[in-house]
């Protein structure tokens, strides 16, 4: 080859061939959307998230959860990720107008989390409060209630998990660790009811003591969020209810740091079962199936639940 | 043909009969290039030495959650991204941008002008990847794939690039002769690709930020797009110096080599979007993408023919050259890593693959078995031309070079059975979850022995450079050969 120019210009055509092909056209496609709104211009999907979420969205990205945990639903003939109740719809680009960093993921070390603060328990608060009172401590609340902006989101979620894992044709026995009947109460070992906000906090803490399905978890512990402090008079409300080896020594007691408080707000928040115009939500009859299931439930009638029959 | 004494052992430059003048001007062109190349060489061993211990705690700690895991900075999620940075922009990088500066200088025909700048950026590049990493440490990852440096550290980082590679491109203005080489085009363009997409990749994620899920997108296209259009094409034009210059003998077909270059520049650069299959994206962005990298096996065919027809007979070389021993493994490693690039990319075999351990096979096996073996040939070349010592222990390079091959292949090969048997677990939604990451785990015991390995080479290899640099290698006129040449003279298998 003779020549610099041919050269020159043949490596910055094919560079600008692929950036125009692969990010600018993609983002003149899908790069501005809107929220969903309906002809009143209620019902608004998707929302920003509160300033705490917001926060434990960086703390996500800073220890790397992403390197295990995926945030998005594959469509059911590509993948098995709605038969395992991850989600009732794939994903779809308008879920994530507002997040940055985008936290899509490349593995799945452990589950996928796109609808992980929806599948919180309902009545967290209520129905865990009682049962729980006794196992450690009397004064304990079980769930950090600091922030009401970190209990919002989960409350949103308005289908129950119940109604939504009864919808589908259950894809066969269903998974113990990935799909647990939702009870709102702890389980017999003192630990709270799966994916409310105090068994984040205590997953968090000692992954493996949450579950004894649970042993080949490979997640690590994230002990560096959560502070040792000698209880002085009263116990913190939201210290954490450990049992066994975990258990701090009599007297002191393991409070969330505000970014762990962060964290599970963030969690919590993190809820894609709204349904959008542009995808097919599965199963057909699943997300009529759910309003009506969901108001005993005590979901807040702000919820965006019963705009669904509008599909 | 007749045995081993026919075989063109020695550098062409001094077994060719060329004359003094031309053995001279390489001298001096060697002689200014040498403080740079040598600061790369050392800079990148440093770092992959770390790399390799942060790889070895990454892979154990994958196993085995619970140690060292109650400081934040140890914290596995934060070890990872500081291993694959620590790698991609402090060993890779920098070997590659060493191993490119050396062969412009050779192939320009020019004196390497103005070290002293490029020495600056050296400096500069090592600050911005110190930075980088104590970013991550302390908690400020940006959580974009191979991106995760904070916006500051690239800045340094850019600035350190611009000093870097003005001079090596400014080195094609004082080029003498008229042909541009196959080399030169790869350098040239990784040159000129990688500060354009690391700018572009900086301003759509960080300065006026894309929407949502293109963030993904342009993540993607960029980690794809280092792996090919800078470090793939640094490792592809070594190959294609390399090849020919230790067996004394020119390239096989030009005309292939063209075909190569720009499909190359045009497939590979159309990848990336396959990582994202079944995401929340337009579909065309996805099939587009799996489509181009289907396309790479023309790239790939061409050049792998090239090199095979140049080897042609010469095979046997690599008994006895370190380089072309490296060089060759690599290259086939080439063709390894696109034909599973392809095969991990297709839809029907993504659903078991997609999301399990296999993508970080091919990851390793592109930056590992691809362009990290080549790198070691070429330092196995230029090093002693630098330092005017020869390599001084056979042995060391051997094991060296076994240690790597069986840990990179050992690598691969877990995480792809692995990666498979995980794949198929999640698949099967009767299956609880925690499955997938039991069956998984075997493998990643398996992944943490070839981490040994790997690590035992590193340190060999580092440990011989050493020698190098302070000057305590071989006096001597013959490069070091890995099996004694004399004795081998009667194995007729040529």
């Amino acid at each position: 080859m003779k020549g610099l120019v041919p050269l020159f210009l043949g490596v910055f055509g094919t560079f600008a061939f692929s950036w125009v092909g692969l990010t600018v056209i993609p983002n003149l496609q899908i790069g501005a959307l809107n929220p969903q709104m309906d002809e009143e211009g209620t019902d608004i999907y998707p929302a920003p998230k509160s300033g705490m979420a917001d926060r434990g969205r960086r703390i996500y990205a800073a220890n790397g959860c992403i390197y295990c945990h995926s945030q998005q639903v594959r469509p059911d003939y590509a993948s098995a990720d709605i038969d395992r109740k991850w989600g009732e719809r794939r994903s779809a680009p308008r879920d994530y107008i507002f997040d940055r960093p985008v936290l899509l993921g490349k593995e799945r070390m452990g589950p996928d989390l796109a609808n992980i603060g929806k599948r919180a328990p309902v009545e967290e608060e209520k129905a865990a409060a009682p049962a729980n009172a006794p196992a450690t401590s009397p004064a304990a609340a079980p769930s950090p209630p600091a922030a009401p902006g970190s209990t919002k989101p989960a409350a949103s979620g308005s289908p129950s998990p119940a109604a939504a894992s009864s919808a589908p044709p259950a894809g066969s026995s269903p998974a113990p660790a990935a799909n647990p009947p939702p009870s709102a109460s702890p389980n017999s070992n003192g630990v709270p009811p799966i994916y409310s906000e105090a068994w984040h906090h205590r997953h968090l803490y000692s992954p493996r003591s949450v579950n004894p399905d649970n042993r080949d978890s490979t997640m690590p512990a994230y002990r560096f969020l959560y502070e040792k402090h000698p209880i002085s008079g009263e116990r913190s409300a939201d210290a954490l209810r450990l049992t066994g080896p975990d258990a701090p020594p009599p007297g002191w007691e393991i409070v969330p740091t505000y970014e762990a408080k962060c964290l599970v707000a963030y969690l919590m928040s993190l809820d894609q079962s709204h349904p959008l115009k542009e995808v097919k939500t599965a199963g057909g009859a699943a997300p009529p199936a759910g309003p009506p299931a969901a108001p005993p439930a005590g979901s807040p009638a702000a919820s965006p639940a019963p705009a669904q029959p509008k599909k | 043909m007749t045995p081993a004494a026919d075989i063109p052992l020695r550098e062409p430059a001094v077994s060719a009969a060329a004359g003094d003048a031309e053995q001279l001007e390489r001298a001096r062109i060697d002689a200014s290039t040498r403080v740079p190349v040598l600061m790369f060489y050392a800079s990148a061993m440093v770092w992959l030495l770390i790399g390799t211990l942060l790889a070895g705690f990454v892979s154990f700690k994958l196993h085995s959650p619970d140690w060292l895991s109650d400081v934040s900075f140890l914290t596995w999620g934060r070890l990872r991204p500081v291993h694959m940075n620590v790698m991609i922009y402090g060993w890779a990088s920098m070997a590659a941008m060493g191993t490119a500066i050396w062969l412009m200088a050779r192939l320009c025909r020019t004196t390497l002008r103005h070290p002293l700048l490029i020495v600056t950026g050296i400096w500069f590049w090592n600050i911005g990847v110190l930075i980088g990493v104590i970013g991550i440490l302390m908690g400020y990852s940006t959580g974009y794939q191979w991106l995760e440096f904070p916006p500051y550290a690239a800045v340094v980082l850019f600035v350190a690039y611009a000093l870097i590679i003005s001079w090596a491109v400014l080195m094609f203005r004082f080029r003498r002769g008229d042909q541009i080489y196959i080399t030169q085009w790869y350098l040239l363009g990784a040159f000129l690709w990688f500060p354009w997409l690391y700018a572009a990749a900086q301003a759509m994620l960080f300065v006026v930020p894309v929407q949502g899920v293109m963030q993904a997108a342009v993540g993607w296209w960029y980690a794809n797009n280092l792996l090919f259009l800078w470090l793939g094409a640094v490792a592809l034009g070594t190959a294609y110096y390399m090849i020919p210059k230790v067996i004394g003998r020119p390239v096989y077909s030009y005309h292939l080599a063209t075909i190569g270059f720009w499909t190359y520049a045009l497939f590979s650069s159309w990848t990336g979007m396959q990582r994202l299959v079944d995401g929340p994206f337009p579909a065309w962005m996805i099939t587009a993408s799996i489509a181009a990298t289907i396309l790479t096996i023309i790239p790939v065919a061409t050049v792998g023919l090239n090199h095979h027809m140049t080897m042609q007979g010469y095979f046997p070389v690599m008994r006895y050259s370190p380089t072309l021993r490296f060089t060759v493994f690599g290259a086939m490693s080439y063709t390894v890593f696109s034909v599973v690039g392809i095969l991990i990319s297709l839809r029907s075999t993504a659903r078991y693959l997609h999301f399990t351990e296999a993508s970080i096979a091919y990851s390793h096996l592109g930056l590992y078995a691809f362009f990290t073996m080549i790198m070691f040939g070429s330092m196995y070349y230029i090093v002693p031309r630098l330092v005017g010592r020869e390599w001084r222990y056979a042995t060391l390079i051997k094991l060296h070079f076994w240690a790597s091959a069986y840990g990179i292949g050992l690598m691969s090969l877990m995480l792809l059975v692995g990666g498979f048997v995980q794949g198929v677990s999640q698949n099967d939604p009767s299956l609880p979850f925690i499955e997938s990451t039991g069956s998984v785990l075997p493998y990643l015991r398996g992944r943490t022995l070839a981490a040994l390995l790997l690590t035992i080479s590193h340190f060999i290899f580092a440990f011989h450079f050493g020698l190098m640099l302070f000057g305590l290698g071989r006096t001597s006129t013959v490069p070091t050969f890995l099996n004694p040449v004399e004795a081998e003279g009667s194995e007729g298998h040529l």
